[in-house]
Order: C-alpha cells, then sequence, then structure tokens
C-alpha cells in the first residue's frame, strides 16, 4: 500500500501517469500465473524477465487492428460510419487509435497510414493535404505521449507516402514512430531517397527489409520499437530471456548450452503459457472487445514473443578469452550455438492459441529496458565494440537477424555528409537487405532526435528532463537513463 | 602495376551512390586550390604500388554494398593503361558475382580519352573537371598552359555519351565560373544531356600555398552560380 500512497502523491507523475501506474498497482495485487520454484528462481536472478508487463494481463500486449476493415465497414461500438472525406477519416482515426489496448495503454499501432490516407485526397492540394497531416500528427504527439507507437508506408510509393515524409521533416517528433516497407522491386528508388533523406534529417522512417519480413504472415506490419506482427492480430505477451545473467549462473559453456538455458526457456516458455491462456480463457478478451468482435482483431492471429536480450555478452564470456562478439569468429560460433539452442527449443515448444505462427512462440531480439546495465540489445554489437568497416557490421547482423521473425534492428548513427546523397546510403541498405539484414534505422550524428533502443527521444529534452524538468513523453523518461548507461553517444558514426 | 595513394571503401562524394574510391598517386597539372595536394608529386613514399588485384580485393570487399568504382587521383589518366586493366576485372567480377559495377573516372581532362578506345569501352563515364575556361586563368591555376584538350574531351564525351558529370570548383575571382557556364551553354550541345553540372564550393581544407588563404565562397555566392546555371538552362547541382 505504500506504494500506492506514493503514486497518489507524487509530483514527478502527470495525472495520466498516475492512473496507469495506479491499475498496474491494483493488477499486480493478484497472482493468476503460476509460478513454479524453478521459474521464480530464474525470474529472481533475473534471468527470465516479463518487463514489467503485469500479473494479470487483461489485453494482449501489442494490438495490430486491421485499420483498413474498420475505414470500410465503420465502426458500431463507436457508432463512427465509414469516412467520406479526409476530414472525417483523420477523425476517425483519432477516435479510434484512443480505443486501441496495449501495455502502453497506447496504440503502438497506427496502421498502413499512406494506404489508408491515399484514397481521401485525391480532390485536395499538396498544401491542404500537409495542413491537415500537420494537425494530426501534432495531435498524435501531444496525446500518444508514448513513442512506442508506430506507422507504416511503403512499399508502394504514393503520394500520401510523399506528403507523409514531407510533414514529418517539418514536424521533427517522436511520434510517430514510422518505417518504411522496402522492396527493391516495388519500392522506386526515388521515394526510398526522400526517406533516407528524411531520417538523416529526423532519425524517422526506419527502413524494413519487406522481401524477407512479408515472409513471416500474410499481412504484417510494424509496431512499437521494430515488432514484426500480423496485421488484424499481434502479440499475447514479450517475455525474454537475460541471456547474460542466465550465463552468470555458470562458469561452463557446456553446462549453459545444455542444462541451464534448456531449463530457463522451459520455465519462460509454460510462464508465456500461462499468460496467454489466462487472457484468452480467463480475461474472455476475445470474446469482449469491440476490435474483436467486430472483426478488426482475430485471435488467430496473435503470436507470443519469446524475447531475448545480451547475446553479446553470453557469447563473449564463453568465447576465448579477448575475442569479442561482432569482430572475431570465435566469439561468433558461440553465439550461433546458442541461437541454434534457442531455436531449436522453440521449434520444438507448442504454445496455446497462437494458430498463425503453426502454436510456436517467436523469437525476438528485444532492445533492452532502462535498467539494464552491460547487456546490448538483442542480438547487437556492443556499443564501442562494432566493426570498423560498416560492411563487415551489416555481414554480421544478415547472420544473426535470420533467426528472429517478430523483429531485430541495427541502429547506424551516419557522418552529416549522407544527407548529400542518400542514393549511397540506399546502396548499403540494398546490398545490407539482399545478405538477409531485416531491419535498419539510422540518423545523421547531429540530429536532436535520436533513436535509443527502437523508439525516438530528442536529445534536448534528455536534457531538460536530466536537468529536473518534466517532459511530456513517457518514452523521454526511460530514453534519458538509456541514452547514458548504453553509452550511445559512443555508438559508431558511419560515415559517407 | 600503379601508384596509389589510398582507397576509400566508402565514399559518397566520387559519384552516384556509395562507391569505392581509387586516388593515383601522381598529377600533370597541380592545382593550386587542390585540397590533397600530398597526391601531386609522380612519387611520393605514402603511396603504395599496387596490383590490380590487389585493388580488386578492395572492390570485392565492398559487393553488395558499392554501385561501382571511381577512379581519381592526382591525375588517373597519366596511369591510363592500369585503369583499362583495373575496369576490365571490375567487369569480370560483376559478372562473376551478378552485382552490377559501374566503372567511372574522375579527370582533369587533359589528356585525350580518344586515344584510349579500349578503356573506354568499359568506362561507364567520365567526371571531368573544368578548371577555368580563359587559358590565363587556367594557366594562373594550374602549372598548364593550354586547356584546349580539356574542351576536346568535353565534346568527344558528349558525342560519345561517356560524360557523366562536368565539376567546377568555385573559387570567386580565380575561377571564371561565369564564362565556364556561358560556353558550356551555348558551344556545346550541353543542354538537355543527362550530365549535370556540380557547383563544388572551394574549401580552405588541405590547400597549400597562397588560395589557403581564400575564403570559402557563401551560400549567397554558391546560390548565385546555380540561378545563373539555371538561366542558361543548364542542370546544376551546389555540392
Amino acid at each position: 500500500m505504500a506504494d500506492i500512497y506514493s503514486i497518489v502523491t507524487s509530483q514527478q507523475l502527470s495525472y495520466e501517469q498516475k492512473v496507469v501506474a495506479l491499475a498496474h498497482a491494483a493488477e499486480d495485487t493478484l497472482s493468476v500465473i503460476p509460478m513454479p520454484e524453478r521459474t521464480r528462481f530464474y525470474f529472481e536472478k533475473g534471468a527470465i524477465c516479463n518487463l514489467n508487463e503485469g500479473n494479470a494481463p487483461y489485453r494482449p500486449r501489442y494490438i495490430m487492428p486491421d485499420y483498413e476493415k474498420a475505414v470500410k465497414q465503420g465502426v458500431k461500438f463507436l457508432e463512427l460510419d465509414p469516412p467520406q472525406d479526409f476530414d472525417e477519416l483523420l477523425t476517425f482515426l483519432q477516435v479510434l487509435y484512443r480505443h486501441v489496448p496495449s501495455i502502453t495503454t497506447y496504440p503502438v499501432f497506427l496502421g498502413d497510414l499512406d494506404k489508408l490516407i491515399e484514397p481521401f485526397i485525391k480532390d485536395l492540394s499538396d498544401e491542404e493535404v500537409k495542413r491537415k497531416l500537420r494537425n494530426f500528427f501534432i495531435y498524435l504527439d501531444r496525446t500518444i505521449t508514448d513513442s512506442f507507437c508506430h506507422a507504416n508506408l511503403g512499399p508502394e510509393a504514393t503520394r500520401a507516402g510523399r506528403l507523409i515524409l514531407d510533414v514529418d521533416r517539418e514536424l521533427e517528433q517522436a511520434v510517430p514512430n514510422l518505417t518504411l516497407k522496402y522492396d527493391p522491386s516495388v519500392t522506386p528508388d526515388d521515394f526510398a531517397e526522400q526517406a533516407i533523406y528524411t531520417s538523416l534529417c529526423v532519425a524517422n522512417p526506419a527502413i524494413c527489409n519487406d522481401v524477407l519480413n512479408a515472409r513471416t504472415y500474410d499481412r504484417y506490419g510494424i509496431s512499437s520499437c521494430y515488432n514484426i506482427l500480423p496485421i488484424a492480430g499481434g502479440s499475447y505477451t514479450l517475455t525474454r530471456l537475460v541471456l547474460p545473467r542466465l550465463a552468470a549462473l555458470t562458469e561452463s559453456k557446456e553446462e549453459f548450452l545444455t542444462k541451464l538455458l534448456p531449463e530457463a526457456m522451459q520455465c519462460m516458455a509454460d510462464y508465456m503459457s500461462a499468460r496467454i491462456r489466462f487472457i484468452v480463457e480467463d480475461v474472455h478478451f476475445f470474446e469482449s472487445h469491440f476490435l474483436a468482435t467486430e472483426g478488426f482483431i482475430e485471435r488467430d492471429r496473435f503470436v507470443a514473443m519469446f524475447g531475448l536480450v545480451g547475446l553479446a555478452e553470453a557469447a563473449n564470456k564463453f568465447a576465448p578469452a579477448g575475442k569479442k562478439y561482432g569482430s572475431d569468429e570465435e566469439a561468433d560460433s558461440v553465439a550461433e550455438q546458442i541461437m541454434d539452442t534457442i531455436t531449436a527449443f522453440v521449434n520444438a515448444y507448442e504454445c496455446p492459441y497462437c494458430a498463425i505462427a503453426n502454436h510456436r512462440l517467436l523469437l525476438h531480439a528485444q532492445v533492452g529496458i532502462d535498467t539494464d546495465f552491460g547487456i546490448t540489445s538483442g542480438i547487437r554489437i556492443p556499443v564501442g565494440d562494432e566493426p570498423e568497416s560498416i560492411y563487415d557490421h551489416l555481414r554480421h547482423s544478415s547472420r544473426f537477424h535470420r533467426y528472429i521473425p517478430t523483429g531485430c534492428s541495427d541502429i547506424l548513427p551516419f557522418d552529416i555528409t549522407g544527407k548529400k546523397n542518400p542514393a549511397a546510403v540506399l546502396d548499403i541498405i540494398k546490398g545490407a537487405f539482399s545478405l538477409g539484414q531485416k531491419y535498419i534505422a539510422f540518423y545523421a550524428s547531429d540530429s536532436d532526435l535520436v533513436r535509443i533502443t527502437g523508439y525516438l527521444v530528442k536529445r534536448s529534452e534528455i536534457e531538460k528532463w536530466n536537468s529536473g524538468k518534466a517532459v511530456l513523453q513517457n518514452t523521454t523518461q526511460l530514453g534519458a537513463p538509456t541514452y547514458a548507461s548504453a553509452h550511445l553517444a559512443n555508438r559508431k558514426v558511419r560515415g559517407v | 602495376m600503379a601508384l596509389v595513394r589510398k582507397i576509400i571503401s566508402q565514399s559518397t562524394v566520387d559519384g552516384p551512390g556509395n562507391r569505392v574510391a581509387v586516388f593515383l598517386q601522381g598529377c600533370n597539372i597541380r592545382c593550386a586550390y587542390c585540397h590533397n595536394p600530398e597526391t601531386q608529386a609522380l612519387q611520393d613514399a605514402e603511396a603504395k604500388e599496387m596490383s590490380v588485384e590487389e585493388v580488386l580485393a578492395e572492390v570485392r570487399k565492398g559487393i553488395p554494398f558499392i554501385r561501382g568504382i571511381t577512379v581519381s587521383g592526382g591525375e588517373c589518366m597519366l596511369q591510363a593503361e592500369f585503369v583499362t586493366a583495373l575496369f576490365q576485372a571490375v567487369k569480370q567480377l560483376a559478372q562473376e558475382t551478378g552485382h552490377p559495377l559501374s566503372c567511372l573516372i574522375d579527370s582533369n581532362g587533359t589528356i585525350p580519352f580518344a586515344r584510349y578506345p579500349e578503356l573506354m569501352t568499359v568506362c561507364d563515364g567520365v567526371m571531368l573537371d573544368i578548371k577555368a575556361w580563359d587559358s590565363e586563368v587556367y594557366h594562373r591555376l594550374t602549372i598548364s598552359k593550354d586547356n584546349e584538350t580539356v574542351k576536346e574531351n568535353l565534346q568527344w564525351l558528349l558525342q560519345k555519351d561517356k560524360l557523366t558529370e562536368v565539376r567546377i570548383v568555385c573559387l570567386p575571382e580565380k575561377v571564371d565560373v561565369e564564362t565556364i557556364l556561358q560556353n558550356i551553354a551555348k558551344t556545346f550541345d550541353f543542354i538537355g544531356k543527362k550530365a549535370p553540372v556540380r557547383l563544388l564550393r572551394f574549401r580552405p581544407h588541405g590547400v597549400v600555398g597562397e588560395l589557403a588563404q581564400c575564403p570559402m565562397p557563401t551560400d549567397e555566392q554558391m546560390d548565385s552560380y546555380l540561378s545563373q546555371a539555371q538561366a542558361l538552362g543548364v542542370k546544376a547541382e551546389v555540392r
């Protein structure tokens, strides 16, 4: 109860943040998910982490509504008719977004925004569209005060897509996070180059390998940081295996691979299955929420994300002394052994209510949280250990991205000269994607907006927060400590 | 073999897209505003004798991230036989790997390209530096008295569709930028061709000698060159 008192009386939390924290505290008074002894052990060691997802999940963590369908048929529960013009569309989306649940309480997915908008702007001039889009984007940024929120573009070039990029560059906001789905045989170079130029100005959009990611499900979208999830579905949960903390329990690679890792994975998978069952069978989410009852999401299109973090540190621990993940084959092959062990487990484990994933848990390269110290995001190379050549860096990524279906990425800061030649950056992306790299984000070394682990934060806002002032975005509060603790200012800047 | 000053594995300023840029040692005109004068001497302890195969190894590492290769200098056409052999090897490599690679030359245009038909079959284009139009101005900037060959090369490359871009280093009062633009526009069948004129801003960085004291042209000056080019119908870009 002391916790609740401190939430209620806090001067650091905004009103909205208090409401969310109180709901969370209430949820955590329940204990409905079984916690067998060994599971509890791995939780206490920090080797399994539920990312503070709550003790009694009452909605899936990430929801990817089929907005196209909603726009076509209207939403009965919200008394919304299908929009007939651009103004009606924007109001329709603003209302609908407000009612999409998620772990953050804000929508994590805003849809294929270019495709949603394109049919409604035929009779409007560029200036009219941009004026309305500007207001729409300002509304999103100021009310979705959490940058784990994603809109998608492409792979086709559209007028709407180009105008969205223009507005995004002008406004320089953390929300929405944008990703361009890129397919070299569909996306024209000039559109991709406009996206890259925009990204070198405002760290947005990221670029997603559409050719590879489209194979994951029939229809996919990018949500939150860079999660690859089925549209009209989502993910029930994201629990993560913190590999360095698991590795800390032994000095033997053999014991790690054959005993600890399998046992911890079994505990984590059972724990995730219990969470899924609770949402489906006890909460009856899919029988009660309008998104499900009106057909904008389907239970059979939900997956569960089996997260992992700190592959680099775990591999380095069991590699010969001085050999490093990212530069030395000895460490990389240990990492591959770890990934092969994990892959074999998830391929064999059957989890409930994940029809679209053939009832398998799907791997996710989790980005880390603000309390991780000395733990590198997912399968990334630690800051400071990046190979001298960007080509070697990207070849390495390709080798490990192949393991991860529900999201993995690299973040590269580029020298500002890249702005003058986005075609050169596109050449590098084309090369990386052809090798199997799945998702790449970048920003210019002088940009105010930076990508922390996947989400966007303004450096100026970090400074404001660090100096003790209140900030609007929840994610600035996460980003400020992470920017420092993960030494992100020291990321290797790639000259182009 | 060639005398190589340096190789940049990821260059964005030596032609379209991302390229491997090879800088050969040795120059025949020694521009006063040269920003890498260390490449001018025909021999230099810092430069390295390299075989085609050695340079090709660097290109190989860049696949599939690069669009091609640019050979620059110094003046790379002083070692035209090597450039020919290198480009032939690069084209062979492109065929073997299925990754297309374009081969560009960055040149001061003092050596006639027409003399090297074999090279020009494997060279996709030339980025030609027009240092000055008036031969007096040219002579003040370089150790050469005559820029007739440069003009002949411009004409020849245009006819053969091998001109990738024209480069003009803009340094007010020292370079006759307006005259170059006017002459390009009227003397040659330049307008409407795909090659753009790149207006390069003079930068004192690296420059040795009296021009090191010259300031960088302002944005206004560069914009004024750009509008002059546009008024003449010449496609131009400032860099």
